[in-house]
């Protein structure tokens, strides 16, 4: 028996989380009477830990933080070398794998990880005040998504196939929960039983798509399937059977056509706090999933991949552009506009690799991450907004609801502006430069005509999330209820939709930190 | 190795025929002559007015999945009690495989401490 | 043909058949009990294979704990049966043609060329004494030692999110707490009135 026991440094996020979520279950049934508000205290206070943690085990990622911080005025300098000593000592490897090579820490893990516990913890904090209104802020829907977010760290760091599936259905469980979690609801309770029986079945093409790629190269293990198909020693046939299921559960997991069906039901009918928390941080974790599974394990087998997704991607910006249009409800047309945007993130990653070539694939995987990391932030604003406008007793729900918000708000209205600006990718703010990359990864791998498509599809795009625009701005208030939130919601709103501003501004560094994640990662 | 489940097989053989045989001697040999009263629902005398399957309480159904989890944990743990041994013997690893398997009990104790408190496994 | 694949043939012919009629029949509850049989059968193709520990654990789990759910669940839904009908023929052109596209496929992929003798060493055969529950013990909690871990916490999901969503606690019923009942001191039950002798 030459067994090891593994290092558990490099998962310390991980356990940190897992440890949490335990104490927070005790702690709220001990302490029933403030039971909502410690599980969401610590929730918060775990998450954000981890986020450091996540960043503290990954010395590329910290050496990148460092950089930043010690450009900081003041203490910068110092603080960044506090934070560089405080990680010495662990051997600086650019990727690490422990639990017989389960689980790989690398700088793309590290700062996936980092955002979407920043995005979980943003969406707790949007989703409070709704949740306490409609009497369901039970501590159990803290400890579900800290769960969810175990799971997602457990997806982005995976390398090996039964690790992806256990994060995966971590994740899809707690979330499934979640959705359902206002009983009272019949459509919520409808919308979790949709997005459940969907979800299982995309779990069991995924399963069957992994069981095929075990038969075909003998291994579950990323790496160990990418060698032996650089060998040659699987035969193509089954590996590229096995390759259309595990396309078809990464494409329902990231919700694009043709597998989209439960997206536009489920954002309608869950709570929209919980709408929220699915159409962010989810997103990266689906990405990372179609990273890990389809770069890393069966990058041989790019050329027929990239074919699949663009058959998925065109679908995706086509389908999800027209049908937004015919919308009234902002909940379902925000499903829609996001069914175009993963087409757009689907985009990217199949521009890796052309006749052979890998020199395209840097750029074209970190315009991708670069695209779902902006589409996160995007997607916190908008519904974040939409929460805003609802209070107990009232949904915010229809494009009318937000006639005349100029009138009632005009900070608001100026930041969902923002918002509906960005994401239809007017110039100049973060979506605009996330189209861009993307578009000119595509053209540089030569599809132009993927590159027009998209165009006009955006450009059609355009007209709805412009709609919005109009509604707010030269419609008469319906309703003229004041806007009532807490202080840190309104503060946290405005940064959020500011970040969009400035980020589109000063693209750079979010960009640059993508690339280099990747490519310390590759 | 697989001739030791050959009494098993015999015993699904034995146990099939035992159930199957009485009831294909019944179906050829007895008189056979249904009427629709004979074949009508009974219950008591009067007209059945109500299906025979009938809405169940949900609490049986949370009883249902907590006992599922539990036979779950059961069944992860079946493998160690074979294996221990072997464990010990090959030294220090048995602590950790120990501590793995403590790590995976203590986390569904805190579930079944969290349920119990909650209320999950009363009868009201 | 030995033994052994008489016995895999007609196993394999049962589980066929009763999973034909978990989708085919009409009443749910005989559809529920197909499963099982189809789960038992199935457990018996594992043990041809010298998976015991799965086989028993199929049918441990699933027959002994899983259906028994699926028949709550079957009996607690009010199915409508002539509704569920409803849309069957207008949806039967395209899931037919799903349906035999996924037949096809597999049929040409899992036939004997890529999966067959030629194409796969036979496994070796197993020695007297193998144990498959003690090499899964050995793998189990040293190399996948994390998935481990891991699905207790994914059991632990399931307690949470099934208790959060079925417990009601029911308002006004009356009932004895046992606790308070063995906490009980004869000083809260019993007062000892101490008063003076009165006459009539």
């Amino acid at each position: 028996m030459n067994f090891v026991v593994p290092d558990f440094y490099p998962a310390a996020a991980e356990i940190l989380v897992a440890v949490m979520a335990l104490v927070i279950m005790l702690a709220s049934t001990f302490a029933r009477r403030v039971a909502s508000d410690l599980a969401y205290g610590l929730t918060q206070l775990t998450l954000v830990f981890a986020a450091l943690v996540s960043v503290l085990v990954s010395p590329n990622l910290l050496a990148a933080v460092a950089a930043v911080i010690s450009e900081l005025p003041l203490f910068g300098v110092r603080l960044a070398e506090v934070l560089m000593s405080l990680a010495e000592g662990y051997a600086a490897n650019e990727v690490v794998a422990t639990f017989s090579g389960m689980f790989i820490g690398d700088m793309l893990g590290g700062l996936l990880k980092v955002f979407s516990l920043l995005a979980v913890a943003i969406a707790l904090l949007y989703g409070r005040g709704y949740l306490a209104d409609r009497k369901i802020d039970r501590p159990e829907y803290y400890l579900l998504s800290l769960l969810m977010s175990l799971g997602m760290m457990v997806m982005i760091s995976a390398n090996h196939m039964l690790s992806l599936y256990m994060g995966l259905e971590m994740m899809s469980l707690s979330l499934y929960g979640m959705v359902a979690f206002d009983r009272e609801s019949p459509r919520a309770t409808e919308a979790a039983m949709k997005y459940f029986v969907l979800g299982a079945l995309a779990s069991g093409l995924l399963l069957y798509g992994m069981s095929m790629i075990y038969g075909a190269t003998g291994s579950l293990e990323l790496s160990g399937i990418a060698q032996s198909i650089y060998h040659q020693a699987a035969n193509k046939t089954v590996l590229v059977f096995g390759l259309v299921f595990i396309v078809a559960g990464v494409a329902f997991k990231l919700g694009v056509v043709p597998f989209h069906m439960w997206v536009p039901d489920v954002y309608q009918g869950a709570p929209t706090a919980v709408t929220l928390m699915i159409s962010s941080a989810p997103k990266l974790a689906a990405f990372a999933m179609a990273m890990r599974l389809l770069v890393y394990g069966l990058f041989e087998l790019a050329d027929q991949w990239q074919t699949m997704l663009m058959f998925l991607s065109v679908l995706s910006i086509v389908l999800g552009n027209l049908a937004a249009i015919a919308q009234s409800n902002i909940k379902r047309m925000l499903a829609y506009s996001g069914i175009s945007h993963m087409g757009f993130v689907l985009l990217g990653l199949l521009a890796g690799v052309v006749d052979g070539d890998r020199n395209f694939a840097l750029n074209a995987y970190s315009s991708a991450m670069f695209y779902a990391v902006s589409y996160v932030i995007m997607s916190l604003a908008s519904f974040g907004m939409v929460i805003l406008l609802s209070r107990a007793g009232f949904e915010a729900e229809t494009i009318d609801d937000f006639k005349g918000l100029n009138k009632r708000n005009s900070w608001f209205a100026a930041l969902m502006m923002i918002v509906m600006f960005s994401m239809a990718g007017i110039p100049f703010f973060i979506g605009f430069f996330a189209k861009l990359s993307v578009l000119q990864a595509v053209v540089a791998a030569g599809y132009v005509w993927l590159a027009v498509v998209a165009v006009l599809m955006s450009v059609i795009g355009a007209f709805y999330y412009l709609r919005v625009v109009k509604v707010m701005y030269f419609e008469e208030p319906v309703d003229s209820t004041p806007i009532r939130a807490q202080g840190e919601v309104r503060f946290l709103l405005s940064a959020n939709g500011l970040a969009i501003a400035v980020l589109g501004l000063l693209p750079q560094g979010l960009m640059s930190l993508c690339a280099y994640a990747l490519l310390a990662s590759l | 190795m697989l001739e030791n489940y050959f009494p098993v097989l015999m015993f699904i053989l034995v146990g099939l025929g035992f159930g199957l045989v009485p009831v294909i001697l019944g179906r050829l040999v007895a008189p056979n002559r249904p009427g629709s009263e004979k074949l009508s629902p009974y219950e008591c005398g009067f007209e059945a007015f109500e299906d025979a399957r009938m809405k169940f309480d949900v609490r049986y159904y949370l009883i249902a999945i907590l006992f599922i989890l539990f036979d779950l944990e059961i069944a992860f743990l079946f493998p160690w009690a074979t294996v221990f041994q072997e464990f010990i013997a090959a030294g220090q690893v048995a602590w950790f495989v120990f501590g793995s398997v403590m790590v995976f009990i203590a986390v569904l104790v805190i579930g079944y401490v969290v349920e119990w408190k909650n209320g999950a496994l009363d009868w009201e | 043909m030995d033994f052994k694949t008489l016995v895999f043939y007609i196993l394999s012919a049962i589980m066929v058949f009763a999973a034909l009629r978990v989708i085919t029949s009409r009443n749910p509850v005989h559809a529920a009990l197909f499963l099982v049989l189809s789960f038992v059968t199935a457990g018996g193709i594992w043990l041809l294979l010298a998976a015991e520990f799965l086989a028993i654990v199929l049918v441990m789990v699933y027959v002994g704990a899983v259906m028994v759910l699926f028949l709550f669940v079957v009996m607690m839904l009010d199915i409508n049966l002539d509704r569920l009908r409803e849309g069957f023929w207008s949806y039967l052109p395209v899931g037919a043609l799903i349906g035999i596209l996924l037949v096809v496929e597999m049929a040409l992929v899992l036939g004997g060329r890529y999966f067959g003798l030629e194409a796969m060493p036979e496994p070796p055969a197993v020695q007297a004494g193998y144990s498959n529950t003690r090499e899964l013990g050995r793998l189990l909690y040293t190399d996948y030692v994390y998935p481990f871990e891991l699905a207790s916490l994914l059991l632990l999901v399931a307690m949470v999110v099934a208790v959060s969503l079925t417990l009601r606690k029911r308002k006004g019923l009356r009932q004895v707490n046992p606790s308070d009942q063995v906490a009980v001191k004869r000083g809260d039950r019993v007062e000892l009135v101490s008063m003076p002798a009165e006459k009539e």
